[in-house]
């Protein structure tokens, strides 16, 4: 097993984002920071993934951004949870089990062959 | 994390230079920037540091694609600019800054001719007065003869207003430098060029009450004031020169040039939305300055007007706020 191929987890990338963003607003990097230690560095989303999510996703009215300075003084864009961001990731989420359900029924542990 | 930068400015370098690619390029630099530090932080090497950050960097067409521009780059009509190299930038800096010098001589020289007619006609002996007019034309002539030969030697930079032009992000910001350090140079060169201006009457004054010989109160105080004037304007001109240059380079740059690594200075000339105001603010002051004089010496009111000037310079304000196109 090597990385998550992103063609397959590119539908995710909201939720993901979205999730982090669910208790407080954050900002890039510290993003990708925590998506690399939740999934136990299993996934490293790219910057450039990332921000084309963040415009994305705030074009929709998922997300809104503000500057902000940070603890060091710094001028960071961070962004915020709509409403609607809210109800998107409870669709997503229910999109996800309804996904992870059917594909369930074609996962084997047996190997090669599949229907053994 | 110069390394970092460039390597950001060349993968943008094929998009245009607008306003969501640069909040992109900022952003997106903020990112590498906070990753760079805490891997040093963790005590990585500069170099595996700098290796990190741009192998997890990402691929741009995903960037181009979510903010609107995907299309845009496929169907992106590639204006041929010419870019000018940055020694061909340097030289012309350079060059254009030393023709400033040559103009401020030869005007220097204009300004002084009529010295020799003052200081000779002292002697009141005809073939002295002779000599005399014989200098000023000779000054003249040598002043102008400075001028139009810098002039034609400058000519050969006329590409620079003929062709569509740029420059790169490395030579912008190497001039954006320089500005920067020549601007107490500038600053000083002016102030003393301004002072000596006004202070040419000094002499004049300073002569006439310590001395009886007219030679000095009607000769050489009153020719010291073209002395003065002289070496004032000739580094008031020489002053702005290597700034004029400069901007002129970095305003070659625009929205449509790609490569975009470049914003609008705080100096560079104001732009309006209408092209009819755009081209009557690009002769504003010399309009007031026509309008003054005019109606100065129709009423020889003088002492009313003068208001034209604050006037005029809040009138500017306010229809630049009406009319005058901002970047956001």
């Amino acid at each position: 097993m090597g990385e998550i191929s992103s063609d397959v987890i590119r539908g995710y990338n909201d939720t993901i984002i979205l999730f982090l963003l669910l208790d407080s607003p954050s900002y890039g990097y510290e993003i990708s920071k925590k998506i690399k230690s939740i999934s136990e560095e299993k996934y490293l989303i790219k910057e450039t993934t990332l921000y084309s999510a963040f415009t994305r996703m705030e074009k929709n009215g998922y997300i809104e951004s503000y500057t902000q300075n940070s603890e060091s003084g710094k001028k960071r864009t961070y962004y915020r949870i709509t409403d609607q961001g809210r109800s998107y990731y409870r669709e997503k989420c229910e999109e996800w089990n309804l996904t992870k359900e059917v594909i369930e029924h074609f996962i084997t542990e047996g190997g090669e062959n599949g229907n053994s | 994390m110069e390394t970092l930068k460039n390597y950001l400015e060349s993968m943008f370098a094929s998009l245009p230079n607008t306003v969501e690619v640069l909040k992109a390029k900022e952003e997106l630099y903020t990112m590498m920037e906070d990753k760079y530090n805490e891997l040093i932080a963790e005590g990585k090497p500069e170099n595996e540091a700098v290796g990190i950050v741009i192998s997890e960097f990402g691929n741009l067409d995903e960037v181009a694609e979510s903010i609107g521009i995907g299309q845009m780059l496929q169907e992106y009509t590639y204006v041929d600019r010419n870019q000018i190299p940055s020694e061909e930038a340097e030289e012309y800096v350079q060059q254009y800054s030393q023709h400033r010098f040559w103009i401020g001589l030869g005007v220097m020289l204009l300004i002084f001719s009529p010295m020799s007619i003052i200081i000779t006609s002292m002697a009141r002996i005809g073939a002295f007065e002779v000599i005399g007019v014989a200098f000023f034309f000779l000054m003249i002539a040598a002043g102008v003869g400075i001028i139009v030969f810098t002039s034609i030697n400058m000519s050969k930079w006329k590409y620079l207003d003929e062709q569509l032009c740029c420059i790169d992000y490395a030579t912008a910001n190497q001039l954006k430098l320089e500005k920067e350090a020549h601007r107490a140079d500038k600053a000083l060169l002016l102030t003393i060029g301004i002072a000596l201006c006004i202070l040419s009457v000094v002499p004049v004054i300073l002569f006439s009450s310590l001395f009886k010989n007219f030679v000095f109160t009607e000769g050489i105080g009153p020719a010291l004031i073209f002395v003065f004037v002289g070496i004032g304007v000739m580094m008031i001109i020489f002053a702005g020169g290597r700034e004029t240059a400069i901007n002129k380079l970095l305003a070659l740059n625009d929205a449509h040039t790609v490569s975009g690594s470049y914003r609008k200075g705080q100096d560079m000339p104001d732009s309006y939305i209408n092209p009819g105001i755009a081209g009557f603010m690009k002769s504003y002051w010399t309009i007031i300055t026509c309008v003054y004089l005019i109606w100065s010496f129709l009423t020889f009111d003088w002492h009313i007007t003068w208001i034209i000037w604050p006037v005029a310079a809040i009138a500017k304000t306010v229809i630049w706020n009406i009319w005058g196109a901002r970047e956001e």
